[in-house]
């Protein structure tokens, strides 16, 4: 099963983000990672991996914020020098464009996993499977 | 067909004689009031000048400066007793404007809505819900009284409480609605929400749209939206309010009622006459006002005279859609810009709302042009790019239109300022 992150548009204006975090508490959502990509005319995607996507996104919408699932591919990475280069080179050579890449590591500090967020997250997903790079299933994704 | 054929299709020269005389009565009536009595003693102006419509051009114009520096009751004909209504702007910086009426000027008023209202194909057995400002704004009771006159089933239901005005429309099988053109997109916003279609769920057929500069584009989407024919409303408080022009079932601009209103469009700098179905100022003297008419009243708005004879019969002239006003445009980098121009182009997407603002801002010594527009909520995939793309392709369109490249920002869906009524476009904070 494909993972999914919450994409959310935002103002870049003081409070703004705040707004929906106050969403976030008050729905009992846990953010296990984020980014946010501004643009230079004011405005901003935020992307969120969280334990309850769905819901999420559910929520934020309910609350008038433009939020859509996105498709992501997460992959885990042992810790050591060159494996982030490594597996951008598998993409590079598939000819893939990442649209925003973020990580995170994992709370026993030995492992760091890698969030993609591709436009064809399956192709990518079986790129991944054949040279042996694991990725990890959404429920897994969700329970880091 | 019509509700006052004998007026409604008078041929124009009887319609002549007829504003010859109401212009006479009228110029009487006003020779009481304080201001215009000084002025007709000063330029020496009686009944006794007027031979045909055309001597109208004998007298000066009436400004809104007039009208505040006399306020209130400086245009009064009648002692102050006699008048039963007023309706006064909003205006917040020095006086407002004040219209007075008494009981014939609103049983006139009421009889002109439901002539408006009954051109554009309302009848006894509609219910009309009329959405919008009660109290001092004219659209609430103006379309009020004239629905009722008509004899339809009237809701009164104002403005704002987006889900009750769709539960009336339910309960009582609105067929029906008054309202400004910008609260119909939230009005079907708030339908999705509810998970209703109003083409499925609602009994709606007509709509009357005004108070609001709006484009043809923004009419031909509302009608779309709900699958509802849309008519154009047009009047203003000066003029008592709705009821001036209307449009008839042809949609093909609005009759101006001709027997009430005296209507000239001027160059507003030369203050002539433009040629006939030439862009000029909209001038209005009321015909059948009795307890305060305006004489060649300067309404600021733009437009023209349609030429050509309306398939619906009536005789009396139909006014294009207003343009924009002498008074909205401005001046940006040496263009002169009118707010409809960006709003035109707007209009042809729908990845944004109809809601819109206009900043404009010194920004290190140079002007800027900011358009702020809010992003649809079902447009946004999370793409980056997309929305940079958008953001360029309005940005080009605009200066094409006004050639001036505006800033294009992109905001969230219902973060744009709303205002009761008319919506402000424009905030200027540059530095003079």
């Amino acid at each position: 099963m494909i993972a999914h992150q919450v994409s959310i548009f935002l103002e870049n204006k003081p409070g703004r983000l705040e707004k929906v975090t106050a969403v976030l508490k008050a729905t009992g959502i846990n953010i296990r990672a984020m980014t946010l990509s501004t643009s230079s005319s004011g405005w901003g995607i935020l992307n969120l991996l969280v334990d309850h996507p769905d819901t999420a996104c559910q929520k934020l919408s309910q609350a008038g914020h433009p939020a859509v699932l996105r498709e992501i591919v997460v992959v885990s990475m042992q810790d050591r020098a060159g494996a982030l280069h490594d597996m951008l080179g598998l993409l590079a050579q598939a000819g893939l464009n990442i649209q925003n890449a973020y990580g995170t590591v994992l709370g026993d500090n030995k492992e760091a996993i890698l969030i993609i967020d591709v436009e064809n997250a399956e192709h990518v997903q079986k790129i991944f499977e054949s040279a042996g790079v694991q990725t990890l299933p959404a429920e897994d994704v969700y329970r880091i | 067909m019509y509700w006052k054929p004998e007026i409604e299709i008078l041929p124009q020269p009887q319609l002549h004689v007829l504003q010859a005389q109401r212009l006479q009565d009228t110029l009487g009536r006003a020779a009481n009031s304080p201001f215009y009595g000084e002025q007709f003693r000063r330029h020496g102006i009686g009944p006794e000048i007027i031979k045909s419509v055309d001597d109208i051009r004998r007298l000066p114009f009436t400004t809104k400066e007039d009208l505040r520096n006399n306020f209130p009751y400086g245009f009064l004909t009648v002692p102050k007793q006699g008048a039963v209504r007023l309706h006064c702007s909003s205006g917040t910086t020095g006086n407002p404007t004040v219209i007075f009426h008494d009981n014939h000027d609103l049983s006139s008023w009421a009889d002109l809505v439901a002539r408006s209202l009954y051109c554009a194909g309302l009848r006894d057995t509609d219910v009309f819900q009329n959405i919008c400002g009660y109290g001092l704004f004219t659209g609430g009771l103006g379309f009020q009284y004239g629905a009722e006159r008509l004899g339809a089933l009237v809701i009164p239901a104002a403005a704002g409480n987006t889900r009750r005005q769709i539960k009336l429309m339910q309960d009582f099988g609105t067929t029906a609605v008054h309202t400004i053109p910008s609260y119909l997109f939230r009005l079907h916003s708030a339908f999705k929400e509810m998970g209703l279609d109003p083409r499925k769920d609602t009994s709606l057929k007509l709509f009357v749209i005004g108070a609001e500069p709006h484009t043809d584009e923004q009419r031909r989407r509302i009608e779309e939206l709900f699958g509802v024919r849309a008519f154009n409303s047009y009047g203003l408080s000066e003029m008592n309010g709705p009821g001036v022009a209307f449009e008839c079932e042809y949609q093909n601009g609005l009759h101006v009622w001709e027997d009430a209103f005296l209507t000239e469009i001027i160059d507003p700098d030369t203050l002539q006459p433009v040629p006939d179905g030439e862009e000029g100022e909209l001038v209005f003297t009321t015909l059948d006002r009795h307890a305060m008419p305006l004489l060649r009243y300067r309404t600021r708005d733009l437009t023209r005279f349609l030429s050509g004879d309306c398939p619906c019969g009536r005789t009396h002239r139909r006014l294009d859609r207003i343009s924009g006003r002498t008074d909205d445009m401005f001046i940006i980098k040496g263009c002169n810009v009118f707010p409809m121009q960006i709003e035109k182009v707007l209009m042809r997407y729908t990845e944004v709302s109809t809601d819109y603002l206009i900043e404009l801002e010194t920004v290190d010594g140079n002007d800027e042009i900011t358009v702020k527009v809010e992003l649809q909520k079902e447009w946004f995939t999370g793409n980056i790019e997309a929305l940079e793309k958008l953001s360029r392709r309005i940005a080009h369109e605009v200066r094409d239109e006004i050639l001036v490249s505006p800033n294009v920002r992109l905001v969230e869906p219902g973060s744009l300022p709303k205002t009761e009524g008319k919506a402000v476009r424009v905030i200027d904070s540059r530095i003079p």
